[in-house]
């Protein structure tokens, strides 16, 4: 019985010590790696005459170690874009980047919980402009004015804007590293067989619209899927009506006359073609069964020979009517960690990747620029006719509202936009009903 | 010595209680706590109790009324579906002669398929645009349907996709029970002159009804938990018509952050869940007995 006992405590206490040791292990290489990564802030620091606080990071200064930079990125054409630059800052820093390609809730989700650990994962994150107020308000990032960062008047004015809290006229906490902005997108040659011109006004898009479906096309689609789709799809005619979805004292203002005037105007134009996922919106139009639709440049990138094209979102509702801005802005910031490990060197690598000479470079790549000497070049304007018509759409933009709680005002306008369309409520209620909600969600704490 | 076996067991068994804790355990106690608070994840030190006001709030919304009442009617008839299925599946399989080993591999790939993957070939299929299913019904001169934009058939084409990728479970477990029933029997109905219907009824489900008590349970567990499918190819439209618990919380706790809200949300569904299975836990106590 004895011997039982033994080999049972013996098993007990190895599986005790194997599950210690592991734990261990883990906190001992993990504090090894942020000593690393301390020490490689340091030597950094030292080559920029920063002085270090900590006597070991300065020990670890001449030890001549690789810093290792982690960037959380939008997946996609961004990490392309990120993975074909990083080279040159690699070399000439003496670090290694590594890019983590992520899925757009998935990226945010992954900041905001590094966000609470005392010493965080990533050096860079982007940031879709929308989150921006949520991050800063909640110190998610590092000032970047407070750390002596200076503006570049490079930048498009709106899209620098949207990096800063409060929006516009604050602090820099985030710089655009790719400039986005709704666009029409259209079929040119659908055009060309009914005759008509690129349309400047909504009343325009609808009558292009209602003869492409007689002609036996679709006629507009519309993205209706609910949430972020629908609600990005539906505010530029809101915009273009001279409504809004809050006013300049915050009251909710989604179920003004504007905004039913908008309405109706995107159910006419749903009668005219169809409503579909981004996929099917662009290869219909692209190949030429559906005549025109808003779209973001980077899902079709056109050389000038392609079938289809984009303009300027319309901006006014009726031909004589007021001109407003309309086309919905959607930049990719990007910004760093408050709890960053490495602000000295992440800064330099926020300011290298988003410079023009990388800008310059990456147009080859799939990034939209941001910044006015690249717009300008003749030579990538040559090579990408489209960037002239993004430029004028930027200027030519609106921001959605700058609120920490427009995740959530976003669903649930989202939702009853979606009712509306689908046909459970009519628009009275349903604009009515998005009204409560967002107010809902404004007044709580 | 009675003494002695029971520290020995118990000594065994303490790792993997120790596990259980901290894999389980743990968690279910810090999202009750987080329940019962305001906590933010931007915020955390802020977060203040608030006593049940999340669980009255959640109660009270009829968002989340709706959403259980989709989650409750696309558990009973997807797991409805797909037990029925499998059933006749392992039948029809178990009368083959030759070929049973091919058939069981090409009728458990669905199965084997992420459900991302799951999802996104089927959001082709479904396209609005040129997807197969509505070629098909063009082919044979009828209107295309949108398929997840449109009320009436949003919640039925997930239906679908679920039904088409875990029939297969459903299936699997069946067959296997069928395999346990003695021929015998089968040779007995057989000379009393029983057809394959009575066959059926009063022989093979009377022996393969705990297997398929075990089906139903994994699925309807499985089935509560429905997200990748609706945020992929939905997101809950049109007009919530496919917004399912899971959506929910997924829409309080990982896009808004409110996660005090979303823990609260998330104990109901674990207590929905919970009463769901105990019918099949009682059961199963019962016949251990």
């Amino acid at each position: 019985m004895k011997k039982k006992k033994i080999a049972a405590l013996t098993m007990c206490m190895t599986m005790a010590a194997s599950m210690m040791i592991g734990c261990g292990s883990d906190s001992q290489s993990a504090s090894t790696g942020n000593e690393a990564e301390e020490t490689k802030t340091a030597e950094t620091s030292g080559e920029e005459g920063t002085v270090t606080e900590n006597p070991a990071k300065e020990n670890k200064v001449a030890s001549g170690e690789t810093v290792k930079l982690t960037i959380a990125a939008r997946g996609g054409s961004h990490v392309d874009v990120i993975n074909a630059v990083k080279e040159k800052f690699e070399q000439e820093n003496n670090v290694e980047i590594e890019v983590l390609g992520l899925e757009a809730a998935d990226l945010k989700q992954k900041v905001a919980l590094d966000a609470m650990n005392e010493e965080g994962t990533y050096d860079i994150v982007m940031i879709d402009d929308p989150v921006m107020p949520e991050f800063t308000e909640n110190n998610v990032l590092l000032n970047l004015t407070a750390e002596g960062y200076e503006d570049d008047s490079d930048f498009l004015t709106a899209s620098l804007a949207l990096g800063k809290n409060p929006y516009g006229t604050g602090d820099t906490y985030a710089l655009p590293f790719s400039g986005n902005v709704q666009l029409l997108f259209y079929n040119k040659d659908v055009l060309v067989e009914l005759g008509k011109e690129v349309p400047e006004s909504w009343a325009e898009v609808l009558e292009i619209s209602q003869a492409a479906k007689d002609s036996g096309k679709n006629g507009y689609i519309i993205r209706g899927q609910q949430g972020n789709p629908i609600v990005s799809d539906y505010l530029p005619l809101l915009w273009a009506y001279g409504g809004d979805v809050f006013d300049e004292n915050w009251n909710v203002t989604v179920d003004s006359t504007e905004a039913k005037e908008a309405m109706q105007m995107y159910l006419d134009l749903l009668e005219t073609g169809a409503n579909y996922e981004k996929n099917d919106m662009v290869s219909s139009i692209s190949g030429g069964s559906s005549t025109m639709g808003l779209g973001w440049p980077s899902w079709f990138i056109t050389d000038g020979s392609a079938a289809a094209d984009y303009a300027v979102i319309p901006a006014k509702a009726e031909t004589e009517s007021e001109s407003y801005a309309s086309g919905e802005i959607g930049n990719w910031m990007m910004g760093i960690p408050a709890n960053c490990q490495h602000k000295e060197i992440a800064i330099e690598l926020l300011k290298y990747l988003t410079s023009e000479e990388v800008q310059r470079t990456a147009v080859d790549v799939g990034a939209v620029p941001t910044r006015n000497s690249v717009f300008a070049d003749a030579e990538i304007l040559a090579k990408y006719p489209y960037l002239e018509t993004l430029q004028a759409g930027t200027e030519n933009s609106v921001v959605r509202p700058r609120t920490a709680k427009w995740s959530a005002i976003e669903e649930a306008y989202g939702a009853e936009l979606s009712n509306i369309v689908a046909g459970t409520k009519n628009i009275e209620q349903g604009l009515a009903d998005a009204k409560t909600a967002i107010e809902g969600i404004m007044s709580q704490n | 010595m009675k003494k002695e076996k029971q520290g020995f067991a118990y000594a065994m068994t303490l790792p993997a209680i120790v596990v259980l804790i901290a894999l389980s355990v743990f968690p279910l106690g810090y999202t009750i706590k987080n329940s019962f608070t305001d906590y933010y994840l931007l915020a955390p030190d802020k977060a203040k109790w608030v006593g049940f006001s999340n669980y009255i709030q959640i109660v009270k919304d009829p968002f989340f009324r709706l959403t259980v009442k989709n989650t409750l009617l696309f558990t009973v008839v997807g797991v409805f579906f797909e037990t029925t299925l499998g059933i006749v599946l392992a039948v029809f399989a178990d009368s083959f002669k030759k070929g049973k080993k091919l058939l069981r591999i090409l009728l458990m790939l669905p199965m084997l398929l992420p459900p991302v993957t799951v999802a996104l070939v089927w959001q082709t299929m479904f396209s609005n645009n040129n997807g197969i299913l509505n070629q098909i019904l063009g082919f044979i001169g009828m209107t295309p349907v949108n398929w997840l934009q449109d009320v009436k058939t949003a919640l039925p084409s997930i239906l679908v996709i679920d039904i088409w990728q875990y029939t297969p479970l459903a299936f699997l477990l069946a067959y296997a029970s069928i395999q346990t029933v003695s021929t015998e029997q089968y040779e007995a109905a057989s000379l009393d002159g029983a057809n394959g219907w009575k066959r059926f009824w009063y022989i093979t489900l009377p022996n393969i009804l705990s297997g398929v008590r075990m089906v139903v349970l994994l699925r309807v567990i499985d089935t509560f938990r429905l997200f990748d499918k609706v945020n992929i190819l939905t997101k809950g439209g049109p007009a919530n018509s496919t917004a399912t618990i899971t959506q929910y919380i997924y829409q309080y706790g990982t896009k808004n952050f409110q996660m005090g809200y979303a823990s609260a949300a998330s104990m109901i569904m674990t207590v929905i869940v919970v009463l769901m299975s105990a019918v099949y836990l009682k059961q199963s106590l019962k016949e251990m007995k």
